[in-house]
């Protein structure tokens, strides 16, 4: 028992941290690397500030874009942290996601206090639950409030979404099974965590210490088995997060700052020209009798260039 | 009658699995509503109604296993294309997003007009045709749903009746992303739309005929969509001239084909034909503020609509390409698109990343142009011309898509009186679709114009008796300002002809620059008339 123990809070966590850092490195590297693709902004775009689209003035082109950092900022900010357009729009919806998310930013909060720390102790400087100084204080305090803060919203939040997709007949009928999935993975993560704490870690010094063994590579053995359970479910957590549409904490940033807000011209000469030139002679394999087959899309736009005739003298659809 | 309808049923074997009735429709103020007209049999035995009772497509009903299983396997290669990189390049990013991370919350639903005019009917949902193709998605093309089928999220099996309901259901979303701009997390579930619609074209050769065969295949053929060729546009030109010289008293002979212009003017080609006041109106204008201008008489040139942009990159290419082919023919120094939302749009926005090199003149919406001719007083204008309550449509295009909303309410602040415009509910940004939008303002396939005037324009009426509500007296002439020829189609078909607002209200619509040329302090009579329009 206590060999499997040791199996899941120290290999399978390293097993599983290196599965969602390199799947979601890849994830993230891969809509990175997308093509560039059409222009599909939707307004307003925040970084335009109070001046509005430039669409809107006599010879745009020749203007140089206005850049707002401060109301893209305070755009994102109240996105990430408040769930904005949630709460303007789906008021139900939000009394759930914002304590959810809320408890997600406090236990990562959490996290990396435990493993400053586990380092700091590691260092032989000082084990903050014992330390008087200010500093290290505030940490233990910080520490102890965003974890048990933290869990508590996240199990509230996971918990009123998981109720709503039960009780209400528009969210039910529109839900698939992964969508219970990952809730009632969720509730488990932030339920044994809240269980470990106050079953067996009140002051999280067991999971402290266990980070402490992890980042020195002598993972130990935890005798609590709730503390176990909390690491077996945080381990699986990690593993499912990069393949699930958990993910869209790293997709957001796409679809906000790559698309909605993606109000880049073209320019002559500009990198973008250079890549959509590539891709304008990618090859095409559409089948309808209006597609030229196997022609670029240049070919496809310049009837005379292509393989297949004109496009004007094809059969449609 | 409206009934739940599950995902997982999508392509049930019903006659119909989610029939709309008139009795489901939200009710307007002072609306009898008259039951729907039944289909003939011979049309039901033949072209597939199953979806809503509705046919956007005339999609044949497949005769053998054959022609099923050929429906089936030709969707499922077309998908396979949306998400490759050679074939979607364009639009490979947001597909790939929108199709992996909506998290099914729903806050889209109530964003959509269709959906909550229709009752709430389930597959109006602007999340219910993307979870369909999410669920094939994940069914076919990704190790999860092969694997673990329902616990991968892949619980719908797919059959042709599958593809035929998502076929039409792709025609029952106007493409206004009024859903993609309340989603928490920027999932675009219209973007999808437009996806599952280039899938049918590109792949299957389906798409609705106005839009295709007699829209980007005629406008390709003959230079227009509207099937105008040259010696038609010219003599529209002479009639245009001639309906100025009545209205304003002079006649104003209008450039065509002049090299070098400053601008290159170019219209939807629907104002010619339905709206000559329009151009005409535009003529007036520009000659008064002594503008170097033009239009153009060549194949491409005088067709602002790229209907490509609603349903098929291929054709939305050619025709923006070959636009651009024609002004720079010219030689003009910018193109300026008069007001039609779409052209607006994808000539100046969506065709941007495809004009390389010489390719990227500059291209503008008329409406920052239109500004300048009330904040310069390069025209002298006369408020108390346009006496009567007025109220602004908003584009989704130009407004929505393009952030261009202050020019219009400039412009009509300078040439009303006080008190006389008034916004209507969620305008601006937050606008609802006229319910033309994407095509439905052309497509004249069966009943579908039945569904279209409705149900689909049916927010936007709603949205003009409000802003008129205190003046709804047909005593009091009123005006519906809708500066795109998309949304004016769809005013004359529903608001006038379908609700009758002109007979019940006295309510005409038009665009903006026929309201500004009515303001005009030298215009020897009123350009705008509520006895003669219409």
């Amino acid at each position: 028992m206590q060999s499997l123990s040791w199996f899941v809070t120290g290999p399978f966590i390293y097993l599983a941290v290196l599965i969602f850092v390199v799947v979601t490195a890849y994830k993230v590297v891969g809509y990175a690397n997308m093509p560039r693709h059409l222009r599909w902004d939707l307004y307003p775009v925040p970084r335009q500030g109070q001046e509005g689209s430039k669409y809107q003035k006599v010879d745009y082109s020749k203007m140089p874009p206005f850049v707002s950092a401060f109301h893209e900022m305070k755009a994102i900010s109240q996105e990430m942290l408040l769930i904005k357009k949630a709460f303007d729009h789906n008021p139900q919806l939000w009394m759930g996601t914002f304590p959810l998310h809320i408890g997600l930013y406090l236990c990562a909060l959490w996290l990396t206090c435990l493993t400053l720390g586990a380092g700091i102790e590691m260092a032989d400087m000082v084990d903050y639950n014992s330390a008087n100084s200010t500093l290290m204080t505030a940490m233990k305090y910080l520490t102890l409030s965003s974890g048990v803060v933290g869990l508590t919203a996240g199990l509230i939040g996971s918990l009123n979404l998981l109720w709503q997709r039960y009780t209400d007949e528009d969210l039910r009928c529109m839900s698939d099974f992964v969508c219970y999935i990952n809730l009632y993975l969720m509730i488990l993560l932030f339920g044994t965590g809240f269980a470990a704490w106050a079953i067996a870690d009140t002051e999280f010094s067991v999971i402290k210490h266990h980070i402490m063994s992890l980042l020195q590579f002598k993972p130990g053995i935890i005798n609590h088995a709730s503390v176990v359970l909390e690491l077996l479910v945080f381990g699986i957590f990690l593993i499912v997060l990069p393949f699930s549409r958990m993910m869209h904490f790293a997709a957001k940033y796409f679809f906000y700052h790559n698309i909605m807000w993606d109000d880049e011209m073209m320019k002559p000469g500009s990198k973008m020209e250079r890549e959509v030139s590539k891709y304008l002679n990618f090859k095409v394999d559409w089948s309808a009798s209006h597609a030229l087959h196997q022609a670029s899309w240049n070919e496809q736009v310049s009837p005379a260039q292509g393989k297949g005739g004109s496009w004007t003298d094809e059969e449609t659809g | 009658m409206k009934k739940r309808v599950n995902i997982n049923e999508f392509g049930s074997a019903e006659s119909c699995i989610s029939l709309l009735g008139a009795e489901d429709l939200l009710p307007l103020p002072g609306e009898s509503k008259e039951q729907f007209k039944p289909v003939k049999d011979s049309f039901v035995d033949k072209y597939d109604f199953s979806l809503d009772g509705f046919s956007a497509l005339s999609l044949p009903v497949p005769k053998t296993k054959d022609e099923e299983q050929a429906i089936v396997r030709t969707f499922l290669q077309g998908l396979e294309k949306l998400f490759d990189k050679q074939n979607n390049w364009g639009f490979l990013q947001p597909t790939t997003l929108s199709t992996s991370y909506c998290m099914q919350c729903n806050t889209c639903n109530n964003a959509c007009p269709v959906f909550i005019e229709s009752g709430r009917n389930d597959i109006y949902r602007p999340n219910f045709r993307s979870e369909v193709l999410r669920r094939i998605y994940r069914r076919y093309f990704t190790s999860a749903g092969k694997l673990l089928g329902k616990w991968g999220g892949a619980d719908l099996e797919l059959n042709w009746r599958v593809v035929y309901h998502l076929a039409e259901l792709s025609y029952r979303c106007s493409v206004c992303r009024r859903c993609a701009s309340v989603c928490p997390l920027g999932v675009d579930n219209a973007l999808l739309t437009r996806e599952l619609r280039k899938l049918f074209s590109q792949e299957m050769g389906i798409a609705p005929d106005s839009i295709h065969k007699s829209g980007t295949m005629q406008h390709l053929k003959t230079g227009s969509s509207t099937g105008m060729g040259r010696s038609a546009f010219l003599d529209n030109i002479a009639f245009i001239e001639d309906i100025i010289e009545e209205k304003a008293g002079k006649r104003i002979k209008i450039p065509i084909d002049k090299k070098n212009a400053d601008i290159l003017l170019i219209h939807n080609a629907g104002e010619y034909i339905s709206w000559p006041d329009n151009p005409a109106a535009f003529a007036i204008l520009f000659e008064a503020a002594g503008l170097n201008w033009t239009l153009s008489s060549e194949s491409m040139g005088y067709e602002g609509v790229n209907y490509g942009v609603w349903y098929d990159d291929i054709q939305f290419a050619r025709i923006a390409t070959a636009q651009i082919q024609a002004a720079k023919r010219l030689g003009v120094q910018k193109i300026v698109v008069g007001e039609c939302g779409h052209a607006t749009k994808a000539l100046v926005s969506i065709a941007d990343r495809i004009l390389t090199g010489d390719m990227s003149i500059p291209r503008e919406s008329c409406l920052p142009l239109l500004e300048s001719f009330v904040t310069s007083g390069a025209i002298n204008f006369d408020p108390s011309r346009n006496n009567f309550p007025i109220t602004l449509h908003d584009p989704c295009n130009l407004v929505r898509l393009m952030g261009i909303v202050s020019p219009q309410r400039n412009i009509l602040r300078h040439i009303t009186p006080p008190g006389q415009f008034r916004e209507m509910p969620d305008s601006g940004i937050n606008n609802f679709c006229c319910g033309g939008g994407s095509g439905f303002a052309i497509m004249s396939s069966h009943n579908f114009p039945e569904w279209r005037n409705s149900l689909s324009c049916r927010r936007k009426a709603r949205q003009v008796l409000d802003a008129f509500k205190d003046c709804l007296d047909p005593a009091i002439p009123k005006y519906y300002c809708a500066p795109c020829s998309n949304c004016k189609g769809a005013a004359r078909d529903s608001l006038i002809e379908h609700f009758g607002f002109k007979d019940k209200y006295n309510i005409i619509y038009g665009g903006l620059v026929e309201l500004m040329v009515n303001a005009m302090a030298n215009m020897r009579q009123p350009f705008i008339s509520w006895e003669d329009e219409f």
